[in-house]
C-alpha cells in the first residue's frame, strides 16, 4: 500500500512538471465540455447592434449580457472564401494560399501572360488513366479534385483530442478533408457541371432571348405546341466518357400547360408533378445518361413555374449533386449527405444557393427571389435542428448563408437612401427583409440556447459585415489611366474579353479578380516586363497613387487601405500564389466584377446600378462581422484570424495560430 | 383472370396480415421460405431426378480430371469439353421445372409486388391522379373525393394526351375510393395512405389479360370506359437491411435462392 502510495505521489509530481509542456497545462484550462458555432455569413455589426438595441433580437441580447457580443475584424481582403479560410488555418493568406474568390493561372493556356483565372478553393487534380474502346473512354485512375486551401483546419485538434466533431457547410472546404467524424462541403461546392450554379430558364418571351449571352445561368427559347413543351437540361457540353466532341449529357423533361388552370404537369424521368403557377417543385432527381444502359450519374434539382400565360416561363435550379449518389465528394463519410437527405429531404449542394445571377439577368424579380432564398434558408435550418436533435456533445460547426446573399442583394437599395438604384417604392415594401433574416436567426439562437445545457458553450460569428455598394471602382481602367496598363489601339474601350487588346509587351500591372493587383513580372509572368529589383519600388508607386485617388462623383477618397503582399500578409509558404497588391476600397465602393475576369470599363470608377447593391469587398476595417458567445471567452478573440485559438483554448487545446506570430505553412506532400 | 386475381388477391392479403405492422423484410423473408419451399417440391416433382444427379456427378468428375491431369493440356480440354456439355445438358434438364414453375411463380411476383413495390402515401403529401381516356374522347372527367383527401391544385387538362391530372394531399392515414366521374360513368380509384405492408395499386387500366396479369392488385376499367387508365403515382420502395438498400424482388430472389439451396437435403432434392 506504501508503495502504491509512493507511485501516486511519483505520478502527480511528474503531471505536475509536464503540464506546462502537455498543452493543457497553465492557461489552457478546459472551459466547456462542449460547443456549437453558428457561422451566419455576412451578419453585419452595426445592424445587430441596431436591433438589439431595438430589443428585436432578444436572443443576441441575452448572449451580450451573459456572455460577450462585440465586432469581429474580417480579412484582407473581405472575400468570404478568404474570411472562412483565415477562420479555419488561424492564418493570413500568404498562409493559406487564399487571397480572392478568383486566382490567375499562370499556365500560358490563353497566350496571354497567365490562363483563365480559377475558383481559388478547389482545383482539379492531375489527370488519371483511360481505357479507350472504340468511341468509348473508360477512366482507371480518377483525376478528381483537390481543396486548394493550405494550413491545418482547426477541428483537426479537435479531433486529434478526440472531441466528437461535426463540422456542416464550412467554406473553402470542398472537397471535405474528413479529419472531423461528420462534414458536409459548403461555399466552393461546384453544381454537377462544375460551376459555382447554373440556371436554367426556358420562356415563349422572345425579349428574354436578348440576354442569351450571361454568366451563371442559361436562358432557352420555349416552343409552346397544343399546349407541351419538351426542354432539356445539360449537365455537361461534353461526355468525359466518349471521344465524340459536343457529346453533351443531357435529360429531357415535359411540361403540359394548362394556361385555364394556371397550371401545369411536369413528367421528369419517372417523377409526374403539378405546379401551380409561383409554386416549386421538392427536389427531383434526374439520371444523366453516361453511357446508355451501363453508366449515369444523378443530378437533383427543383422547378419553378413562374409563368403559363400570356408567356410560358420555367426555371430550373443549377443541377445539384444529388445527395443520395453524389457525383463528387460532398460530405464525410459519404453517408452523412444520404442521412441528412433521407432525413430532412433535399437540399441544395452548390456553394451558395440563393441565385443571385438570376436576379440580376431578370428571370427572378424580388419576390421570386426571396422565396427561392427562404427555401434554401429552411433547408439549412432543418438539417441543424436536426443535428441539435441527434448531437451527443463535443463540437458543431454549422453555416447558415442566406443573410449574406439576401444582403448583396437588398442592402444597398433598402437600407441607403444615397444608393444610386435606391427606390422609396421598393424601400418600403423590402426594408424588413435583410432585418427579418437576422431576428429569424436570434429566434433559432434563442431555441439552441434553450436547448443546450451548463457544460455547452454556444458562439454565433460571422466572416464580415455590410455595406452599401453605390460606387463602382475598375482597377484595370485606373492602371491604364496611370500609365501601368496600355492598350494596343487608343480609344478601344470598353473591353469586356478577357484582357482584349492588352499590348502586354509595355503592360507594367494587371488586375484579376476584385480587388487583386499583379505586376507583370519578368521571369513570373510569360511576358513579364518589370524587373524584379524595380518590383518593390513599383508597387510603392500604385499604392501611394491609389491612396491619392479621388471618387469624381463624391470627392471622397476612392481607396482607404492598399496591402502589399510581402509588408501586410505575415505569414508564409503561399505567399507566391496571390497578387501582389490587393486594394482596400473606402466603404460604399467595390471592385468590378467585369474587371475581376479581364474587363477594362471606359471609367474608372461609375454607379452601381445593379441588383447587386450590398457588399463587403472594401477597406476590411470598415466591415467588420459579429462575434457572440452565450458565456465569457477565456481568451479574447478580436479578429478570424484568433477565433479559431480562442474556441480550442476553451477546450484546453493551446498552440494554434492566431495571428500573433507569422507561421509558414510546410504542406506534407511538397 | 379476374377471378384468379380476385383469389390470389385475396390469398396473399390474408398471408401477409400478420406482418402489416412489422418492418417489410419480416413479411418477405416468410413468403420467401414458403416460396422455397413450393419450388423444391414442384422441382421435384417434375425434374428427372437421376438425370440431374447423374449430369452433376459427371460435371464434378469433369473438374477432378482437370485437377488430377494439370499437367496434360490435351486431357484438361477433353475434360473441358466434357463440362460445356454436361453444363448444357443441365440446363436443358432443368428446363422442364421452370416452364412448369414459371407462371405461378409470374403470379406470386405480382402479387407481392403490390405489397413490397411502393411506399405508402405520406399524410399531408401532395400525390398525383392521372385518367387518361381513350383517344379522341372529350368526356368531361370531374373527382368525388372522400372524407381525409382533398385537393391541392386545380385540375390540368392535357390537350396532347386526353384526360386530366390532379393533386391530392390525404389528410389522414387510410384506404380511401377516389369517386372519378367520366362523362356519364363513375369510376372509383383506391388511394392508400398508410406506411405498412398493405396492397397498394399504382394503376387502374382497361382490360385486357396482360394489363390483368400485370396490375392484379385492381379490377379492370369497365370495357365499354372511356377511360382506359387511371394513375396513382407512389413511390417505388427499396428495403434496406443494415443500410444496404435494394428492390424487393433482388432480395425475394436471393432469399428464395438461398433458403431453397439451405432446404434442399430436408427435401430429398437435388438441384
Amino acid at each position: 500500500m506504501r508503495k502504491l502510495g509512493r507511485h501516486l505521489l511519483a505520478l502527480a509530481l511528474l503531471a505536475t512538471i509536464a503540464a506546462p509542456f502537455s498543452g493543457l497545462g497553465a492557461g489552457a484550462q478546459t472551459q466547456t465540455e462542449n460547443m456549437i458555432v453558428m457561422g451566419i455569413d455576412g451578419l453585419d455589426y452595426g445592424l445587430v447592434r441596431q436591433l438589439i438595441d431595438e430589443g428585436r433580437m432578444p436572443n443576441f441580447a441575452r448572449m451580450e449580457r451573459e456572455g460577450q457580443f462585440g465586432p469581429l475584424e474580417t480579412a484582407a481582403s473581405p472575400q468570404s472564401p478568404v474570411a472562412w479560410s483565415n477562420f479555419i488555418t488561424g492564418l493570413d493568406s500568404g498562409g493559406h494560399g487564399i487571397f480572392d474568390f478568383l486566382h490567375r493561372d499562370l499556365d500560358n493556356e490563353l497566350e496571354l501572360p497567365f490562363g483563365w483565372p480559377y475558383a481559388s478553393t478547389a482545383r482539379e487534380g492531375a489527370p488519371g488513366f483511360d481505357l479507350k474502346i472504340g468511341r468509348w473512354v473508360i477512366p482507371l485512375t480518377g483525376g478528381g479534385i483537390e481543396l486548394a486551401r493550405h494550413g491545418d483546419a482547426f477541428w483537426q485538434l479537435l479531433a486529434d483530442e478526440n472531441i466528437p466533431t461535426t463540422i456542416v457547410r464550412m467554406p473553402a472546404n470542398f472537397p471535405p478533408i474528413g479529419v472531423a467524424d461528420r462534414e458536409l462541403s459548403g461555399m466552393g461546392t461546384p453544381d454537377l457541371r462544375g460551376t459555382p450554379g447554373e440556371f436554367f430558364f426556358f420562356s415563349t418571351d422572345r425579349r428574354q432571348f436578348m440576354k442569351s449571352d450571361i454568366s451563371g445561368g442559361f436562358i432557352y427559347p420555349a416552343d409552346l405546341i397544343d399546349g407541351k413543351f419538351v426542354g432539356t437540361l445539360v449537365a455537361a457540353n461534353d461526355n468525359p466518357l466518349t471521344l465524340d466532341e459536343e457529346d453533351a449529357i443531357t435529360a429531357d423533361f415535359t411540361v403540359y400547360v394548362d394556361a385555364e388552370a394556371n397550371a401545369a404537369k411536369f413528367e421528369v424521368g419517372a417523377h409526374e408533378f403539378i405546379l401551380q403557377t409561383g409554386e416549386w417543385s421538392d427536389w427531383i432527381a434526374v439520371d444523366f445518361e453516361l453511357i446508355p444502359y451501363l453508366q449515369s450519374m444523378s443530378g437533383a434539382v427543383r422547378f419553378f413555374l413562374k409563368s403559363v400565360g400570356p408567356e410560358f416561363e420555367v426555371y430550373v435550379t443549377p443541377i445539384q449533386l444529388d445527395p443520395m449518389a453524389a457525383a463528387m465528394p460532398i460530405s464525410e463519410p459519404a453517408s452523412f449527405a444520404e442521412e441528412l437527405a433521407e432525413v430532412t429531404g433535399g437540399f441544395y449542394t452548390q456553394e451558395m444557393p440563393e441565385d443571385t445571377k438570376a436576379i440580376q439577368h431578370g428571370v427572378f424579380d424580388l419576390d421570386d427571389f426571396l422565396a427561392q432564398t427562404t427555401l434554401a434558408r429552411e433547408e439549412t435550418i432543418a438539417q441543424y435542428r436536426y443535428l441539435l436533435d441527434t448531437w451527443e456533445g463535443g463540437f458543431l460547426f454549422s453555416y447558415f448563408g442566406s443573410a449574406d446573399q439576401t444582403s448583396h442583394v437588398l442592402w444597398g437599395i433598402t437600407q441607403d437612401p444615397d444608393h444610386p438604384a435606391y427606390d422609396p417604392a421598393l424601400h418600403d415594401q423590402y426594408r424588413e427583409v435583410i432585418p427579418n433574416i437576422y431576428e429569424e436567426f436570434d429566434a433559432l439562437v434563442g431555441e439552441t440556447l434553450d436547448r443546450i445545457d451548463d457544460d455547452t458553450t454556444l458562439v454565433v460569428m460571422s466572416d464580415h459585415g455590410f455595406a452599401s455598394w453605390k460606387r463602382t471602382f475598375h482597377l484595370n481602367t485606373w492602371l491604364l489611366e496611370h500609365g501601368y496598363l496600355t492598350l494596343q489601339r487608343r480609344g478601344s474601350l470598353p473591353v469586356k474579353e478577357f484582357f482584349s487588346g492588352v499590348d502586354w509587351a509595355r503592360t507594367q500591372a494587371y488586375s484579376v479578380g476584385i480587388s487583386a493587383v499583379y505586376l507583370n513580372l519578368r521571369g513570373r509572368e510569360p511576358q513579364g516586363r518589370v524587373a524584379p529589383g524595380d518590383r518593390l519600388g513599383l508597387l510603392e508607386d500604385i499604392e501611394r497613387k491609389l491612396l491619392a485617388t479621388i471618387d469624381p462623383a463624391t470627392g471622397e477618397p476612392a481607396v482607404t487601405k492598399v496591402y502589399l503582399r510581402e509588408r501586410d500578409f505575415h505569414d508564409r509558404g503561399n505567399i507566391e500564389i496571390g497578387p501582389d497588391i490587393v486594394v482596400g476600397f473606402a466603404k460604399g465602393i467595390r471592385g468590378s466584377g467585369n474587371n475581376a475576369l479581364g474587363g477594362i470599363a471606359a471609367e474608372f470608377m461609375s454607379d452601381n446600378t445593379d441588383d447587386w447593391s450590398g457588399d463587403h469587398i472594401m477597406d476590411h476595417r470598415t466591415v467588420p462581422g459579429v462575434l457572440l458567445a452565450s458565456r465569457p471567452m477565456a481568451r479574447p478573440a478580436t479578429s478570424l484570424q484568433n477565433l479559431a485559438a480562442a474556441l480550442l483554448a476553451e477546450f484546453g487545446i493551446d498552440g494554434f495560430p492566431d495571428g500573433s506570430e507569422p507561421v509558414t505553412v510546410v504542406d506534407e506532400d511538397e | 383472370m379476374s377471378l384468379l386475381n380476385n383469389l390470389l388477391g385475396g390469398t396473399f392479403d390474408l398471408l401477409l396480415l400478420p406482418f402489416r405492422s412489422l418492418p417489410p423484410m419480416v413479411g418477405l423473408v416468410v413468403v420467401s421460405a414458403l416460396c422455397s419451399v413450393g419450388m423444391l417440391l414442384g422441382y421435384r416433382a417434375t425434374s428427372n431426378q437421376p438425370a440431374v444427379e447423374a449430369v452433376k456427378r459427371k460435371i464434378a468428375a469433369g473438374l477432378f480430371e482437370i485437377r488430377l491431369y494439370n499437367d496434360d493440356i490435351v486431357a484438361i480440354f477433353r475434360a473441358q469439353g466434357a463440362i460445356l456439355r454436361d453444363n448444357l445438358r443441365y440446363l436443358g434438364l432443368n428446363l422442364v421445372p421452370m416452364v412448369f414453375m414459371m407462371a405461378p411463380f409470374v403470379l406470386i411476383v405480382a402479387q407481392l409486388q403490390f405489397h413490397y413495390g411502393y411506399e405508402g402515401l405520406e399524410v399531408d403529401t401532395p400525390v398525383l391522379l392521372q385518367v387518361t381516356l381513350a383517344e379522341g374522347s372529350t368526356a368531361d372527367v370531374e373527382l368525388d373525393l372522400p372524407d381525409g383527401v382533398r385537393l391541392d391544385a386545380p385540375r390540368v387538362a392535357m390537350p396532347t394526351l386526353p384526360g386530366a391530372a390532379w393533386r391530392l394531399v390525404p389528410e389522414a392515414a387510410g384506404s380511401y375510393e377516389i369517386g372519378i366521374r367520366v362523362g356519364d360513368e363513375t369510376l372509383t380509384k383506391t388511394l392508400v395512405a398508410d406506411s405498412r405492408v398493405t396492397r397498394r395499386s399504382p394503376n387502374r387500366l382497361a382490360p385486357g389479360f396482360l394489363n390483368q396479369l400485370i396490375y392484379p392488385a385492381e379490377a379492370p376499367l369497365p370495357a365499354d370506359s372511356a377511360a382506359i387508365a387511371i394513375e396513382l403515382h407512389y413511390q417505388e420502395r427499396e428495403l434496406s437491411v443494415l443500410g444496404f438498400g435494394m428492390h424487393w424482388l433482388i432480395w425475394f430472389f436471393i432469399l428464395t435462392m438461398a433458403l431453397a439451396f439451405a432446404m434442399k437435403g430436408w427435401f430429398g432434392v437435388t438441384i
